[in-house]
């Protein structure tokens, strides 16, 4: 195979079907311009933000990012770490937000008097996230970007 | 906008101060939209895009673009629980990198094999193609082209190129993924049962009393399944839930009996817990004589690797890798009772308390217990014995088919039972659970085909291992890969894959909504539409056939898998593809298109347009003029019904939230091979496995047998692979979501410290992972969510970057040919 | 009196600690993966650090105690990780009571009040150690169980 034609942005040449002339080989975005029997030495293991400070949700239903570390915490048949600050009960002493309501539905959308087992595994859903960029860009747009092109007066 | 903490604290402070005072300072003005024209979404249901679990998610739409989902609180099966993925389907189709344009490898305006990846139409895309195909039809004949295909296709677009392969170019030659997946499932099923897919539905974990996960990791893989038996373990407390895997990950969080074993011991430990339910007198006899047989199967049946190899000549049973003979119940009581505690104990690693423990959950008349496995049985060099192994000890105890006792092989992909088995989209089957080798099965497919008899072929094609040997071998010319990434998947990649791909007598197209790691390798790649991009039919693991709608457009340029293959047929008339003896036998053929035989046909173009609602989308449809999905449906549909596989009239699926086959008179089935549940039991029978002619289940007496390689001297470590919780698969699509990439972007080598502190490495460590078919670089992980035991380690697969399946072994099950991505030897060394 | 003090030098290793399987297997193969074990500056506890008071007097005390595990071991109490496991609760009661009683001394023998950077904490951390920590509301081990091993059954616990 080739050498990698360098600094040809294939995702703006390609990808966007503007058709002017051949791109590269090593095309797979996610190994960054890499041949297949080729690797380039893998980046270092990235430090989880700890920020504590809160990301935007990309909509309403998406559960919240976690935004400081969780080393070590458990969350086993003998106990629930998370539960320590975001349950209801600790939530005064704690200060973290507490778990939402539709965590105290069962299966059949009642309400229980704690929270339901079915939510106990709380990295199913919730993820920490580590101090690297992407390697490729999102496009999704925000429901709100679209609304309020709408409602602009211009 | 992106603040830094400074900022962010010093905006809370005056926030704060402007509370105490009482007025309002917001740090920048955010007016409420109200207006519900604005303010409205279009909602609609799908099926989740990732696993087998088959979550049904609500989508919401705006403006024509996907802009938020969750789960749906109407589907049975997650009630409106997603995981982490499912959460973040909205952001899948939307990598910037999408392709919009077919690229083909070309220098000075030519396709070349070495050329450039260059920009070109949909029309000179299937002109190069069909000229490719049409030459290789030419020079090797049928068993040239072949295809790579999906258990994540839709039940469409699996049908559709099954027949394109098998009726229009007459080729076996089309194997899914799903073959790297359920192969051993399936075979295992086939083989006990005479019938695919599993008898209990996931209503089981709500009944039972135990669960045992068999080398299934359901924390990370089934996520929403682990919603169910979380649930039920914790809200009834005297329910035990046991673990058993070759490392310490995620699901032993919930383990009341956490169990490592040595790996390819679970065959011993499974044949342990057959011997204790015999000599301590638990046999359900009464269904043991009503309802089994016992048969020997025959053993030493090698490793599935190139007939060349040593392990494969020395194999006796080889190429009898399936015989097996009748025995009685006291000869199969003979043959387990080697494996007593203290052996299987020494063998497995796993202290006998905790294998007692285990065995009492099956050995307890009073205890309702479900097995649950995935890829720790399936990718297994014995991957059939350890399926048909699990079922001998729900059958020797009766807990089997009712609810809470069950027997439960769970699927990765969305549609492995959907598309892959139940379509038969495998080199050697049929729908409906027929084979191409059966003459009755072929003239059955042939008639509901509406094509002339003769045009299936007989033989059974390459399986996927067999596909990348062929390529490799250049016996294998033209090659399609449609929804799945197999360059990144399929083990030994650099002796088999990779130069496979890139012998020059190959012609390798690859669709795909991105540039994957196998588009790379690419010689055509055709941009690809995508799950809410096009109309679609999954079916999960128990046995649940849903639908969506089209609800967007996907980018200009990229269409789906269905179209292409459809579109493709009309490259192609019967004179240059069926035999012509056949075709002078039935002239009307003659001079047709592909198309005109297999999708213009008279039942798949059935349907018009007026049934689709005029506010719905559906891009291929209205490119042929006629409802093409729900004609490709019920032809589908005919194969089954009546034969315990029916599936409700296609338009009752967009109103459900899919149902569980057989659906007989309108009703779903919930527990197989059951009176009172599964219509098809004869009356009074009580049970009947009606898949064999007998009504009767086979416990099959099949022994441990070594794996195909363990760790020696110089390669001194196990090496297990597999996936994460926050990718799919090889995270073509997931890596590209940036909450999901950040929340795990790199595949790491996950080791116990003692054993990086023996080689001198730490966390962070960049390392070598060899074995004797290639290497792979990366950083060491000691404190991970998985812990191996010393002489383990795990990487997963799901870094384009870091591909794994250079060092993994190609040895695959002779009875399903399933790979053991599991299990190989490799050393690692600093780098 | 110096043999003895000598011997109990001895008996303070680490090495000493994990020289029974019970201790090898459970409470030190749980520390390796935590911040305790291996973190960014290389400052690691052992299990005396935590475990055994560095005063003369207190010392002598706790060894009499320990004796009592040692006892548990000799009569099977916690030779298997199942009795261990059973057991988990009452040994981790035991030394959480004990740093709650010497307001956490083990710890502050390395995290010391008087010198923690908060801006070089995070926000949670900070907040916290500023307030309760600094009024003596709360001590180490009120917020800090399970930093260095997995917890027992934790019904019952406060602030859990």
């Amino acid at each position: 195979m080739k050498t990698i034609i360098k600094g040809l942005l294939i995702a703006s040449i390609a990808f966007s079907g503007i058709a002017i002339h051949s791109v590269a080989q090593e095309i797979s975005t996610l190994r960054n311009e890499t041949k297949l029997d080729e690797q380039k030495t893998p980046n270092k293991i990235y430090q989880v933000n700890n920020s504590d400070i809160k990301q935007k949700r990309n909509y309403p239903m998406q559960p919240p990012l976690i935004p400081h570390t969780i080393r070590n915490y458990e969350v086993n048949l003998n106990t629930n770490k998370c539960m320590a600050c975001h349950s209801r009960q600790r939530t005064e002493e704690s200060q973290a937000p507490m778990v939402s309501v539709t965590h105290f539905m069962d299966r059949d959308g009642n309400f229980l008097a704690e929270i339901s087992p079915r939510r106990y595994f709380c990295s199913q859903c919730h993820v920490t996230q580590q101090d690297t960029k992407p390697l490729v860009e999102n496009t999704f747009i925000d429901m709100h970007t679209l609304m309020k092109a709408k409602t602009d007066p211009k | 906008m992106t603040i830094n903490r400074r900022e962010f604290i010093k905006a809370n402070a005056v926030a704060a101060a402007a509370a105490v005072a009482g007025v309002s300072v917001p740090a920048s003005t955010s007016n409420l939209i109200t207006s519900s024209d604005v303010t409205k979404l279009k909602w609609d249901k799908a099926a989740c895009r990732f696993c087998g679990t088959g979550c049904s998610v609500n989508v919401g739409v705006m403006d024509g673009k996907v802009v938020a989902t969750h789960g749906d609180i109407k589907s049975p099966v997650n009630k409106g629980l997603n995981c982490v993925k499912g959460y973040f389907l909205s952001k899948i189709m939307y990598g910037k990198d999408r392709l919009t344009t077919p690229l083909l490898r070309m220098k000075n305006g030519q396709y070349d094999k070495d050329g450039d990846f260059t920009p070109i139409s949909w029309d000179q895309a299937f002109d190069v193609m069909e000229e490719k195909a049409k030459q290789t039809l030419k020079d090797i004949g049928p068993t040239g082209v072949g295809m790579f295909g999906s258990g994540q296709w839709t039940v469409f677009e699996g049908y559709a190129a099954s027949k394109l392969y098998k009726a229009g170019f007459r080729s076996n030659n089309i194997d899914p993924n799903a073959r790297h997946c359920m192969a051993s499932a399936v075979g295992g099923f086939m083989r006990t049962f005479g019938i695919d897919e599993p008898m209990g539905c996931y209503d089981d974990m709500e009944h039972t009393d135990a669960c045992v996960l068999w080398g299934s990791n359901m924390a990370e893989m089934h996520p929403i399944l682990w919603t169910r038996i979380t649930d039920r373990r914790l809200s009834a407390p005297h329910v035990k839930v046991a673990v058993l895997s070759t490392y310490e990950h995620r699901s032993y969080e919930l383990a009341d009996n956490g169990m490592i074993f040595v790996p390819q011991t679970d065959l011993a430990i499974l044949n342990f817990i057959a011997n204790y339910i015999i000599q301590t007198d638990r046999v359900n006899k009464d269904f043991v004589d009503k309802h089994t047989n016992f048969k020997l199967g025959n053993t030493d049946i090698g490793y599935g690797l190139r007939p060349d190899h040593p392990l494969e000549k020395r194999a006796k049973n080889a190429k009898k890798a399936g015989g097996s003979q009748p025995i009685n119940f006291d000869e199969y009581a003979k043959f387990v009772s080697t494996y007593t505690v203290e052996y299987t104990s020494k063998l497995s690693g796993v202290p006998e308390k905790n294998l007692i423990d285990l065995a009492e959950l099956y050995a307890d008349p009073k205890t309702k217990v479900c097995s649950f496995w995935t890829m720790g049985f399936n990718q297994h060099t014995r991957g059939v014995w350890a399926n048909n192994l699990v079922y001998n000890i729900h059958l020797l105890t009766g807990k089997i088919s009712t609810p809470g006792n069950s027997p439960f092989s769970l699927t990765g992909q969305p549609s492995a039972c959907g598309t892959a088995r139940e379509v038969g989209t495998f080199s050697h089957r049929l729908p409906a659970d027929m084979v191409v080798a059966n003459p009755k099965h072929r003239e059955i497919s042939e008639k509901k085909w509406k094509i002339p008899h003769g045009i299936i072929p007989p033989k059974p094609g390459y399986h996927a291992v067999l596909q990348n040997r062929m390529l490799k071998d250049g016996k294998l010319n033209f090659y399609w890969v449609q929804c799945n990434n197999n360059m990144q998947a399929a083990a030994n990649m650099m002796e088999e894959g990779l130069p496979g791909y890139r012998n020059p007598k190959n012609f390798i197209v690859v669709s795909d909504p991105y540039p994957t790691v196998t588009a790379q390798a690419a010689d055509l790649i055709l941009p690809t539409a995508m799950w809410v991009e096009k109309e679609g039919a999954y079916g999960n693991a128990e046995r649940r056939t849903q639908t969506w709608y089209q609800m967007v457009e996907p980018p200009k340029g990229a269409k789906s898998d269905v179209w292409q293959t459809v579109e493709f047929s009309k490259r192609f008339t019967t004179d240059e593809t069926w035999p012509k003896e056949i075709l002078d036998k039935n002239p009307e053929y003659k001079g047709k298109t592909l198309f005109d035989v297999l999708f213009a046909n008279g039942q798949v173009n059935k349907y018009s347009l007026d049934e689709i609602p005029d506010d719905r989308l559906n891009d291929e449809s209205r490119d042929f003029g006629f409802y093409l999905q729900k004609g490709l449906f019920e032809e589908y549909a005919s194969f089954g019904r009546g034969k315990a596989h029916d599936l409700a009239p296609y338009d009752r699926y967009h109103q459900e939230r899919g149902l569980r086959w057989p659906v007989v008179n309108g009703k779903e089935t919930k527990w197989r091979f059951k009176e009172g549940y599964d219509p098809y039991v004869g009356k009074g029978k009580d049970f009947e496995f009606y898949g064999h002619k007998d009504g009767r289940a086979v416990i099959f007496a099949l022994p441990y047998e070594p794996p195909a390689e363990s760790p020696d001297r110089e390669y001194d470590l196990w090496l297990s692979t597999g996936r994460v919780l926050e990718h799919w698969h090889s995270g073509s699509m997931t890596q590209r979501v940036p909450e999901l990439f950040k929340s795990m972007p790199d595949a790491l080598l996950y080791m116990h410290p003692d054993d990086a502190k023996e080689r001198g490495m730490r966390r962070g460590d960049l390392v070598k992972i060899v074995s004797r078919r290639g290497e792979v670089e990366t950083r060491v992980e000691t404190r991970g969510r998985n812990k191996p035991p010393k002489g383990l380690v795990f990487m997963p697969w799901f870094d384009a970057s870091r591909l794994v399946n250079k060092v993994t072994l190609d040895a695959t099950d002779p009875l399903s040919k399933e790979t053991d991505f599991k299990k190989c030897a490799v050393k690692v060394i600093k780098a | 009196m110096g043999a003895f003090n000598t011997s109990l030098e001895l008996s303070n290793t680490e090495e000493f600690c994990i020289s029974c399987h019970e201790m090898e297997s459970n409470v030190y193969e749980e520390l390796k993966t935590t911040i305790h074990f291996t973190n960014r500056s290389g400052v690691r506890a052992t299990c005396p650090d935590c475990h055994v008071p560095h005063k003369w007097t207190n010392k002598i005390a706790r060894k009499m105690q320990a004796s009592k595990e040692v006892w548990g071991k000799i009569f099977g109490t916690i030779n298997t990780r199942e009795k261990f496991l059973a057991h988990r609760k009452t040994l981790a009661e035991h030394e959480w009571d004990r740093l709650k009683a010497n307001d956490s001394l083990e710890c502050r023998n390395c995290h010391n009040f008087d010198y923690m950077d908060f801006t070089a904490q995070s926000t949670r951390a900070a907040q916290q150690h500023s307030t309760s920590l600094a009024s003596g509301e709360k001590t180490c081990i009120d917020c800090h169980k399970g930093i260095a091993h997995q917890l027992p059954d934790m019904k019952g616990v406060e602030g859990w």
